[in-house]
């Protein structure tokens, strides 16, 4: 019972961060149909950014908003160098295009720098533990979970509350006509992925305090989650995506504990089938509606 | 099975040939030229090829993008490296493998067909699970659940060390012999075109192309996606697995990354370069990227020493590194998805064109088929049709009938429920009671293709054709279908179809480039082919101005009488619902109001107040 | 108030516009009729800056304004409700009037929201409601509610009456006759040529992409060529 509740903790703890990648995810979806395969890349060169400037000395105090900075810029960049060019393309071009992008980042990365992993130092408290009753809760998880609790308050706040918000759902339901409207399309959509990068900024952040290292392939980790969170949720919803992260993570920690120790290195390919299956028989994810086709 | 021999069979083989010569052709220039080193170069892109070709007849006939192809190339390697490996060089590796497979002695052959055989029955499964979810061209299900294939089948390499030598170490051996010589690559790759083009030209290929195009109108001419779709994935599969093993068999080796997300992005860049609906584009883009993945590589190791001008390129030497051919790779596949996804040749293939250039086209005008009678006896009922959607109430017991010959008109306000009526008849929504009934057989429950087949057959308000086919190729889906299915009718020929609607100046043309009108009277004698009993008519004039509307009346007339069926027909256009209507229904607030004679029902006042306001006056 | 000068629109090598002119004045309502296919569509959208001309001007109170976006032309005056409406299905009625209004100030939208309420009372009864619950009369007025949030100078109106039974084609027409009569500048698409020329002061007929007449519904209805473009056989 006890390792129940404590699998749920460790399971909403990497919930958050998946949550929060998959709402990254589920943002530029909306607003492009685009499945960002290249999401993780943000976190490897916010990881890389950490290397250095830790090598250099700094705090990461200093670190935090300098990586969530990180992640905007570069996720700007990649839409004004690729996916800016294949707006309104049929689904097929934008999944290879953002395939595309995945490769040539990551293969830039093995080019220039070196494949050895790089690692640096976490703050303090990252590993401390503190006791409720006779579980031991980690002082990160519950950072992280109260952090994610926030950012995600916040972005529904701005979605649903704010004109940016509304222009962006706006954007996202009909381009054109948003655009007939008044709406400045150009700039939502960057707005959309300012904000996809904040969201992988404050994940890449938790996600490089946990692993203290760094390699030029290890976005692809956390772009898979967030992609498979955002994709069990159901691609038309955010909240969707965030329950999507929940429930991966929650799957994570519980099959991991509770397969036996002889296949335990096929965790992942579990969860893969288990996707797989969902997939099969609720292609639509979680929570979204399947649309009647339009005649 | 293949409608035309001479189209479908004869010129696709020529074309086979000829682009198989002229790739074994380059090949041997290619190393003529660089000599030994090449050889296998060359050898590895003929496999490659097979592979690329096979992925293609899956991903370009379907238009779902898999990135699955390469982990059924992993089950085929690992099952071919297993059972061809003498059991001296097992014992050394894979002692312990289960079912006693150490001790399998087996010739390299043998081995390959049970490893395609494995492949395509795991591809069964995965093929059931696809049609589950539900797939089509676009769908991201499908792509998740082939990426989950490639994920797990790499997962399972490496973790089952037992059966295939785990991660480091994997599976090596040298089994000798045939693969000295490069005929039984050859032989594969001349067998995969020949399989790719005559899957493409044959009774399948074609209605899975029509699905790939517009999936919902493909069922609304009788296809059902989901087997051709299967037929595509095993024949691909198939292809497939004689590549992947071929490919160990030329390596000699095998390890989980052979077979995972590297080469998954140089195939799938192949086919893209070259043109994912097109064969010839397959290979086009295999010798495309090989060439140009060889360069990258000797850019990156030895700079601009190549091109043998013994420049110092120290000034450029970062740009050239060690791994530059994924770069390259990437930036190929990002940059053809900016500015050219179609690939560089589209869909064009060397058959069809020297089929344009050779064969005379002998065809003239055919003669004007005289009108078929309906059976006297055709009648279609739905029959006190409810459909509620969550609390609103659509439908209230609303119901028509139609007899033979006759032309039936549904008018009413928006939300009346005209279109939902139309929806529940044509099987694209469930009644929550009522029923649906031709010539006596239910069809209620029935999905969309195959109340097709059993006769009602309907167009849609917003035009759907298939896009990149021409006029001749559209309704050819259609008399497809119907060969099969509708075969007690009397069935007219495609060339008479096309004639009859006044198409025949433009039956090579893309559909996609036909004005309106004309896409119009494409889509009525598309449907007209599947020689229905009623055809059910979505708002025909949508968009046409009064004179295009009236000679739309001698259209629908013209082709419902060509093929002896009824017509059930929605529209506002008052002038051609009166003027071609026997009789009309009007709906309003998902129920029957009035019925009748077009003049009756302008006469009743229940219809003119809830309807007609002003016009009735006219 | 609105010039356009030897307009040319192209889909590839196709023509879709040839050298087309026209002119409305302030307080005009004006017409554009024509079978389909005749590019009435491609001249609005040419106009509104969802297409690029190849050739020709349009000149928006003195601005040259030829292919700038439509969000600059919003802001300049000049509002499109789009052919099939297209009103935001999952956004409620509130929030289609409010993005509508994007561009003006919020105490301007407020009091716009109040307007578009009184003048459209179904809105006023669905105003919480998911648009996509609406009926095609319904959403005909929702989208011309919304171009109005913008207080345009000028609307443009895609074939605003399409798809609609014929009581509800009344209520379009009745709506740009009030339109009218508040003073306001339309430029309307409609393939329902006889009621455009009872609402309208001056219509252009277009056929295969050109201007091929002018006028007022009686000098076009002495148009013995321009007959079958437009006049029905409801007699």
């Amino acid at each position: 019972m006890i390792e129940l509740a404590q699998n749920i903790i460790d399971g909403f703890g990497r919930g958050s961060i998946y949550a929060l990648l998959a709402l990254g995810v589920a943002v530029i979806f909306g607003v492009m149909h685009l499945l960002n395969f290249a999401h993780g890349e943000l976190i490897t060169v916010s990881g890389y950014v950490t290397f250095w400037a830790i090598s250099a000395g700094w705090s990461w105090y200093i670190m935090v908003p300098l990586i969530i900075f990180t992640a905007v810029a570069t996720s700007l960049l990649i839409e004004f160098v690729a996916f800016s060019r294949v707006r309104g393309a049929g689904d097929f071009t934008l999944l290879l295009t953002s395939f595309g992008v995945h490769f040539v980042v990551s293969a830039i990365f093995l080019l220039y720098v070196s494949a050895s992993v790089k690692t640096f130092n976490r703050p303090g408290w990252v590993t401390n533990t503190y006791s409720v009753g006779s579980l031991n809760v980690e002082v990160f998880d519950t950072v992280v979970i109260g952090v994610t609790a926030l950012a995600l308050l916040g972005t529904t706040l701005l979605l649903q509350r704010t004109m940016f918000g509304l222009a962006l759902r706006a954007a996202a339901a009909d381009f054109d006509t948003a655009r007939l409207m008044g709406v400045r399309s150009n700039l939502v959509i960057r707005g959309a992925f300012a904000l996809s990068g904040f969201l992988a900024g404050i994940a890449g952040v938790f996600w490089l305090m946990r692993a203290g290292s760094t390699t030029p392939t290890a976005g692809i980790d956390p772009m898979l989650k967030g992609v498979l969170a955002a994709l069990i949720g159901g691609l038309g919803s955010l909240r969707g995506a965030v329950l999507g992260g929940f429930t991966l993570g929650l799957a994570e920690v519980l099959l991991r504990s509770r397969l036996p120790d002889s296949v335990a290195g096929l965790t992942e390919g579990v969860v893969f089938v288990l996707i797989a299956v969902l997939f099969i028989f609720r292609p639509q994810g979680l929570l979204t509606v399947a649309h009647a086709e339009r005649v | 099975m293949f409608p035309d021999l001479r189209r479908d069979v004869a010129f696709p083989l020529v074309g086979a040939v000829g682009i198989f010569i002229a790739v074994v052709a380059g090949g041997a220039l290619y190393q003529g030229i660089l000599g030994g080193a090449a050889e296998r170069l060359v050898t590895i892109a003929l496999i490659d090829a097979i592979i690329v070709v096979g992925i293609q007849i899956y991903v370009g006939n379907t238009g779902i993008l898999s990135f699955g192809h390469i982990g059924f190339g992993a089950i085929a390697g690992y099952t071919f490296a297993v059972l061809a490996i003498s059991p001296e060089q097992k014992a050394g590796r894979i002692p312990d493998a289960p079912l006693g497979l150490a001790d399998v002695a087996m010739g390299p052959w043998p081995a390959l067909a049970i490893a395609v055989l494995v492949t395509v029955l795991v591809a069964v499964v995965i093929g059931i699970g696809l049609a589950r979810s539900g797939a089509e061209s676009g769908a991201v299900a499908a792509t998740v659940i082939t990426l989950a294939l490639l994920f797990v089948t790499h997962e399972v390499a490496r973790n089952w060390p037992e059966l295939t030598g785990g991660d480091r170490a994997g599976l090596s051996f040298s089994i000798g012999g045939a693969l000295d010589s490069r005929i039984p690559i050859y032989g594969a790759l001349l067998l995969a075109i020949v399989i790719a083009r005559l899957y493409r030209q044959s009774r399948s290929g074609r209605l899975a192309v029509a699905a790939r195009e517009d999936n919902l109108a493909a069922r609304a001419m009788g296809v059902n996606p989901l087997v051709q779709q299967m037929v595509a994935l095993l024949i691909s599969v198939a292809v497939v697995s004689v590549g992947a093993g071929l490919r160990v068999y030329e390596n000699g080796s095998i390890l989980p990354d052979n077979f995972f997300f590297d080469l998954t992005l140089v195939t799938l860049v192949m086919l893209i370069v070259g043109g994912r609906n097109s064969v010839t584009g397959a290979i086009v883009g295999v010798v495309v990227m090989t060439a140009g993945r060889e360069l990258a590589r000797r850019l990156g190791q030895e700079g601009f020493e190549i091109f043998g001008l013994g420049l110092d390129g120290a000034p450029l030497d970062w740009i050239f590194r060690e791994n530059l051919q994924t770069v390259f790779l990437g930036v190929a596949m990002l940059g053809f998805m900016i500015w050219r996804p179609s690939g560089l040749l589209g869909d064009w293939e060397f058959d069809e064109w020297l089929r344009r250039r050779l064969a005379r086209d002998d065809k003239t005008e055919p003669e004007s088929r005289p009108p078929t009678k309906a059976e006297a006896t055709d009648v279609l009922v739905a029959d006190e049709v409810s459909v509620s959607f969550g609390g609103f109430q659509a439908l209230d017991r609303a119901g028509l009938s139609a007899r033979a010959g006759e032309v039936v008109g549904i008018i009413g306000p928006n939300g009346a429920g005209k279109t939902t009526l139309v929806n529940v008849v044509t099987g694209m929504v469930e009644p929550t009671s009522g029923s649906v009934t031709v010539n006596g057989t239910d069809l209620t429950s029935a999905p969309p293709f195959e109340i097709a087949r059993n006769g009602l057959v309907r167009t849609f308000q917003n035009l759907r054709l298939f896009n990149s086919l021409t006029v001749r190729e559209n309704v050819e889906v259609s008399t497809l279908v119907a060969r099969s299915h509708r075969g007690e009718r009397d069935l007219p020929t495609v060339d008479q179809l096309v004639a009859a609607a006044g198409l025949w100046p433009h039956r090579d043309r893309r559909a996609g480039e036909l004005d309106y009108g004309n896409s119009r009277r494409l889509e009525l004698a598309r449907a007209a082919g599947m020689v229905p009993t009623f055809l059910l008519l979505d708002e025909p004039t949508s968009g046409m101005s009064d004179t295009e509307s009236l000679a739309m009346i001698e259209q629908v007339r013209g082709m419902a009488d060509l093929v002896g069926a009824g017509a059930i027909v929605i529209d506002h256009d008052l002038n051609f619902i009166t003027g071609i209507c026997d009789r009309i229904y009007c709906l309003d607030q998902g129920r029957v109001i009035a019925e009748g004679t077009p003049n009756e029902i302008r006469a009743d006042p229940v219809v003119q107040s809830a309807y007609l306001g002003t016009a009735a006056a006219t | 108030m609105l010039e356009v000068a030897g307009l040319t629109t192209r889909y590839g090598a196709i023509s879709a516009l040839r050298q087309a002119t026209l002119r409305v004045g302030s307080g005009e309502v004006v017409g554009l009729i024509g079978p389909n296919g005749a590019g009435k569509t491609t001249l609005l959208a040419s106009i509104a800056g969802l297409l690029s001309p190849s050739e020709g001007t349009v000149t928006f109170e003195g601005a040259d304004i030829t292919g700038q976006p439509p969000e600059k032309l919003l802001r300049a005056g000049l509002a499109l409700v789009p052919e099939h409406r297209r009103i935001f299905v999952d956004l409620t009625v509130e929030e289609n009037l409010k993005i509508g209004g994007v561009t003006v100030t919020p105490a301007d939208r407020a009091q716009l929201l109040e307007e578009m309420q009184e003048l459209f009372p179904v809105l006023r009864a669905r105003f919480g409601e998911a648009a996509g619950h609406l009926s095609g009369g319904e959403a005909q007025q929702l989208a011309i509610a919304r171009a109005l949030m913008s207080k345009p100078r000028l609307l443009m109106m895609d074939e605003p009456s399409l798809g609609l039974a014929p009581v509800l084609v009344d209520v379009v027409f009745k709506l740009i006759e009030s339109l009218r009569a508040s003073g306001r500048t339309l430029l309307v698409v409609e393939q329902n040529a006889t009621r455009m020329l009872e609402v309208a002061d001056r219509a252009y007929v277009l056929r295969s992409g050109e201007v091929v007449g002018e006028g007022t519904a009686s000098e076009l209805a002495e148009r013995a060529d321009l007959f079958d473009t437009f006049i029905g056989s409801r007699e």
